[in-house]
């Protein structure tokens, strides 16, 4: 009986072990530890066993049948964890493949520049100011010391809606019209941005393009601060080792001027073709408020002082991003634009 | 104006290299453009003089010349005619290289050897004489001398690109002056002390000025006997490097004069005069001239000319006339040097598209003191250069004398300006460098005196300005303003826009910027009734083309051509916005300034999101831009806003909407019509929409108002149905919602199909209903009560549920 017992147990173990998943495990199961399994069959047959070895037999066919439950469930705990596995294997995926498209426009990049400049002077407590489109000539000229006829308009082909209305040619009548709307209070302190237009149309020319316009007005502002502020404007837009120069120049509507120029962007200043082999480039226009222009926005000349700066948007939009060609701001094309986003 | 740095050292030596100059100009606000080296360097090219020469023993056209370079002598075969024995000509040795890299060579020419040839002005890179001819070289030439040496190659052209307002430095004199203000050296004037003889010209000659307010002075001298030839090779080549073309000694010596004082000067063959006066007035009606061009010109009363009291013989101060031109035959000349109005010269030169020297001088103000300088100077030289005889006297009529202009400063005020501290000594100092002449007063002011040249100085801060750009912008510290703080920097439309372009950019749309002017052809293609007021732009009085002639009425033709120019880039899938003003007058011709409205217009075409291996893509329609817009509305807390089924001119017939809110439009969103977007050659629907921003911004609020979080649960019901497509979406989602009252929190539509299994005409629509109160939890049936609300509701309306 012993032997017997021996037999199938192996045979048992042979089997648990040879499964191939857990439906044939469980047949296994069936077939020796079932009502109807071999060991069960043993144990029923202990009657046949002469008395004084049953309990031995007993004994030893119980502790057999706990062994191959143990057995089976440690298989069974195997099969799952393979099977598992398997499964997560299935679930494998390819890294390597593009990620879901997240759709991101983009501003305008001379909205972004927009936003730049607005962002650092109105953090040195500019206030935003704007002005219409369409201008009267008093407002674009007359008023800033540009009569008919004046040399300076020769810098200016304008854009005429009639004898008395314009296209502003630049951002400068806002000077004016924010000068008028404050006198005599103090401080005036403001930025404007905005579309200007003159008869140009070039690589480096537009129709239309876009002037930033500052002014501030108060007692005691000195040319002085103008550097201080326009050194400061050009380190935040173009890095903190932009070198800025003043250069004497000339604007009806501001004495003393200065242009302004930056160590040039591409070269860092050593000379190369972006800035003609000078080591630097015109980014923007400045000067005192010139005391005709304070007096007829209702200014006392004697007793304020001011300055007054304006940039082309673009010219600062093609430096800072490298853009060779002024049309591809108003072409839109996507394949421009979206090298934005 | 281009200064020759070798000629400018006539009048001042700057003791530093013409690129030091240069640098220095350009900071001090002469700004120079570019620093050009004048000719080439001409290796083996030596002065020879020609000592024989005889016929080509084959070809008649052709001599052969013994020139002597100095250590031999060589026979040089030569074409040309114009040369003497005697002459000293530049000839290139074999080895030599011309401009454009022309090797010279020794050269079998019909049997003849040439050892090297003699060369024409052309041929060593200079614009001057004909092809044909050899060019003579002064007599002093030194025998054996290096050409490009003897012609002053190598001399440095410095451009200035001069402000409207230094016009003083369009002279060599000015720019003498202005380098004697930087370096502290001293100005040479030229010789110009005029030996007279013969009749004194005031006595036989005389002149007359009918409109002193365009001509306030007019001075004119005679020189006789001259002979008239070609200028010195030293005159023509400074003309040459100041950019003008040598014609003869007379003309020369009249540009010669106007490079060295900025004076234009013009000379009169005397005798081609048909009286011994001189009359300057206006035109009279269809008066002709035929200026030195050879064009004949129609003349109106703007014009100012020049008359001999018969006929015009000049447009002043623009150019002359060809009836008295100096020409070969010339023995007897009337120089004219004249102040002419600025306004008057600018206008005539443009309205005869006659730029010049001569009128860009007299359109920004010639130097008054210039004008008697500048008769001695020509007299002087065509005396020298031409043989002339001048005569006595010299007319001058002048209307309107000019005083020096005298300005009072007080020191402390250019500091003040200029936020430095400088002395007074130092003020005056700087000041007298530039010839000014500077007097203290007893109230500590300066009583400053500002030469005639110096036109552009007439208040105290064209002083402050000398003074800093003469001490140096960048000695000047760096400091920033003080002053008040001000609140309100950004205002609220501002805020208004950059949370729409925030919302629009993060939904996936491209901001574009197009021009406010737009071709009027665009607004007829969008078919707007006559009395639409879209259709009556601004127009540009002087616009460059049709493309931008009228001022836009909406932003859709930017945004479609925009769109258009994408699609023919073979962009096919294109989200666009634009925040933008477009402009109504309210009246036309412009009384008052139009208004400007901002609006936000945006357009959609193609499939979106980009089609791609894992996310499907969608048309994007009519609901992509609503979708975008309820976002919007949503942020903005807008909620009043209604779409109702609309079409507009350029919309397709079904598929638009106009957008109310608070019973006001705020725009429309719609499909394009198909004859539109074919007309704009876009293959493909396109949903466009504008936006007035004014009215969106009015009723917009920035601050989100939070409401607590629910404290009972939601409990969520889904409700299929079919209904007739006759009744709106909006209908029924309004029936849900008034039946199933307080205890709805929302509603949302997740399904709709119409297809097979749907009888035709009607539509399956999905609902996921959301059922919360803030006071409890709701019952099983509470909710199944409401439930059975909203679908007797809906089947009022007709609509069968789905199981």
């Amino acid at each position: 009986m012993l032997n017997k017992l021996k037999e199938l147990e192996d045979e048992a173990r042979s089997k648990i072990e040879g499964v191939k998943d857990l439906e044939e495990l469980k047949s296994v199961k069936v077939q020796y530890l079932g009502k109807k399994g071999k060991l069960t069959g043993v144990l029923r047959s202990l009657g046949s066993v002469p008395a004084e070895e049953r309990p031995v037999i007993g004994q030893k066919a119980n502790a057999l049948r706990q062994e191959l439950e143990r057995a089976i469930e440690l298989r069974e705990q195997s099969l799952q964890d393979l099977q598992r596995q398997e499964k997560w294997e299935q679930e494998r995926i390819d890294v390597t493949l593009p990620g879901r498209p997240a759709a991101i426009g983009q501003r305008h990049p001379l909205t972004m520049i927009i936003d730049e400049i607005k962002e650092i002077f109105t953090g040195l407590g500019f206030q935003l100011a704007y002005g219409p489109d369409i201008e009267t000539d008093y407002y674009n000229f007359e008023a800033l010391n540009i009569p008919a006829d004046h040399p300076a308009r020769d810098m200016q082909d304008s854009f005429y809606i009639t004898d008395q209305y314009l296209l502003r040619t630049h951002t400068s009548p806002v000077q004016i019209r924010s000068m008028e709307r404050q006198a005599p209070n103090l401080p005036v302190r403001i930025i404007c941005l905005g579309k200007v237009y003159r008869r140009d149309d070039d690589a480096t020319h537009s129709p239309m393009f876009h002037q930033c316009e500052g002014l501030v007005v108060d007692r005691d502002i000195t040319f002085a601060d103008l550097k201080g502020t326009l050194d400061l404007f050009a380190r935040e837009m173009f890095g903190p080792d932009q070198r800025v120069r003043f250069r004497p120049s000339f604007f009806p509507f501001t004495e003393p001027s200065a242009e302004v120029d930056i160590s040039c962007i591409m070269c860092g200043g050593k000379g190369c073709r972006t800035c003609s082999y000078t080591g630097w480039l015109e980014i923007l226009g400045s000067g005192m408020v010139h005391p005709r222009v304070l007096e007829v926005s209702g200014y006392n000349p004697r007793e304020v002082t001011g300055f007054a700066f304006g940039m082309g948007v673009e010219r600062i939009a093609m430096l800072k991003y490298g853009i060779g060609d002024l049309r591809l701001f108003f072409s839109n094309d996507l394949r421009f634009l979206k090298q934005f986003s | 104006m281009r200064v020759s740095y070798d000629w400018l050292k006539d009048y001042i030596d700057p003791g530093i290299s013409a690129e030091k100059l240069a640098e220095i100009l350009t900071l001090s606000g002469v700004e120079v453009g570019a620093v050009e080296v004048f000719g080439c360097d001409l290796p083996q090219v030596v002065a020879g003089e020609i000592v024989a020469m005889e016929p080509h023993p084959g070809r008649s056209n052709l001599t052969l010349v013994d020139t002597n370079i100095g250590d031999q002598t060589l026979k040089i075969v030569c074409g040309a005619k114009n040369m003497q024995v005697g002459d000293k000509v530049p000839t290139a040795k074999p080895g030599a290289i011309l401009p454009g890299n022309r090797i010279i060579e020794e050269t079998d020419i019909h049997g003849v050897t040439s050892p090297g040839m003699l060369c024409s002005a052309q041929e060593l890179g200079l614009e001057l004489g004909s092809e044909e001819e050899i060019l003579i070289l002064d007599q002093t030439s030194k025998i054996g001398q290096s050409v490009d040496q003897l012609l002053g190659f190598g001399d440095q052209v410095i451009e200035l690109e001069l402000t409207p307002d230094r016009s003083d430095c369009l002279s060599m004199l000015g720019v003498a002056h202005e380098v004697a203000a930087l370096t502290g050296r001293a100005v040479k004037m030229p010789p110009m002390s005029v030996s007279e003889s013969g009749e004194a010209l005031p006595g036989i000659f005389k002149v007359a000025i009918a409109d002193s307010k365009l001509c306030p002075r007019y001075t004119a001298r005679a020189v006789d006997n001259l002979t008239i030839g070609k200028s010195p090779l030293w005159m023509q080549l400074r003309l040459l490097k100041a950019g003008i073309r040598p014609i003869n000694n007379v003309v020369d010596i009249t540009n010669y004069v106007m490079w060295e004082f900025g004076q234009p000067l013009h000379a009169f063959d005397l005798e081609l005069l048909k009286s011994s006066e001189i009359v300057v007035r206006r035109a009279e009606e269809s008066e002709k001239i035929v200026t030195l061009d050879g064009m004949e010109r129609k003349l109106t009363a703007e014009a100012l000319v020049i008359t001999d009291g018969k006929r015009p013989v000049a447009l002043a101060g623009v150019m002359g006339g060809e009836d008295t031109e100096i020409n070969d035959a010339t023995r007897k000349v009337l120089l004219e040097a004249a102040v002419f109005n600025p306004t008057s010269i600018r206008r005539t030169a443009r309205c005869y598209n006659l730029p010049s020297e001569a009128s860009q001088r007299f359109e920004k103000g010639v130097n008054p003191e210039a004008v008697i300088w500048s008769q001695d100077r020509a007299a002087f030289l065509m005396h020298e250069l031409a043989g002339g005889q001048v005569l006595k006297g010299l007319v001058d009529q002048n209307e309107a004398p000019c005083q020096e202009s005298k300005v009072e400063i007080d020191p402390l005020k250019i500091n003040q300006v200029l936020g430095l501290e400088l002395s007074k000594d130092l003020v005056i100092e700087l000041l007298s460098r530039l010839g000014f002449k500077v007097k203290e007063t007893g109230a500590g002011t300066l009583d400053i005196t500002v030469p005639l040249r110096r036109s552009d100085i007439t208040i105290a801060e064209d002083i402050i300005e000398e003074v800093a750009r003469l001490y140096g912008y960048d000695k000047i510290p760096v400091t920033l303003p003080r002053g008040e703080l001000l609140g309100n920097v950004k205002s609220y439309e501002e805020k208004v826009h950059d949370l729409i372009r925030d919302i629009l950019t993060s939904c996936g749309y491209h901001e574009c910027i197009t021009y406010s002017f737009i071709n009027p052809a665009a607004l007829s293609s969008l078919r707007f009734p006559d009395e639409d007021s879209r259709l009556n732009p601004i127009p540009v009085q002087n616009p460059f083309s049709e493309e931008q002639a009228v001022m836009r009425t909406t932003l859709l033709p930017g945004l479609l051509k925009t769109v258009q120019h994408n699609y023919s880039h073979r962009e096919l899938n294109q989200l666009l916005f634009e925040l933008g003003a477009v402009f109504e007058a309210r009246a036309l011709p412009l009384e008052d300034l139009p208004q400007e409205k901002m609006k936000l217009g945006l357009a959609v075409t193609g499939q979106v999101p980009d089609p791609n291996w894992v996310n499907p893509s969608r048309e994007a329609d009519f609901f992509e831009i609503k979708g975008v817009l309820e976002a919007l509305f949503k942020r903005l807390q807008i909620t009043e806003v209604v779409f109702t089924q609309e079409a507009m001119p350029f919309s397709h017939p079904a598929r638009c909407a106009l957008i109310k809110l608070e019973g006001e439009t705020l725009g429309y969103v719609g499909q394009l019509h198909p004859d539109v977007a074919e007309a704009w050659e876009i293959d493909q629907p396109v949903t466009v929409c504008e936006i007035d921003l004014q009215l969106l911004a009015e009723k917009a609020n920035l601050v989100p108002r939070v409401e607590p979080l629910p404290r009972f649960p939601a409990a969520k019901r889904d409700l299929a149905l079919v209904v007739s497509k006759d009744i709106p979406a909006e209908k029924l989602e309004e029936s849900i919602r008034q039946a199933g009252g307080d205890l709805i929190s929302q509603v949302k539509l997740f399904d709709l199909y119409e297809g097979k299994q749907i009888p035709a005409g009607k539509l399956s629509l999905a609902y996921s209903i959301t059922f919360r109160t803030d006071e409890k939890t709701l019952t099983e049936a509470e909710i199944n009560q409401a439930q059975e609300n909203i679908e007797k509701a809906l089947f009022d309306l007709g609509a069968v549920l789905r199981s």
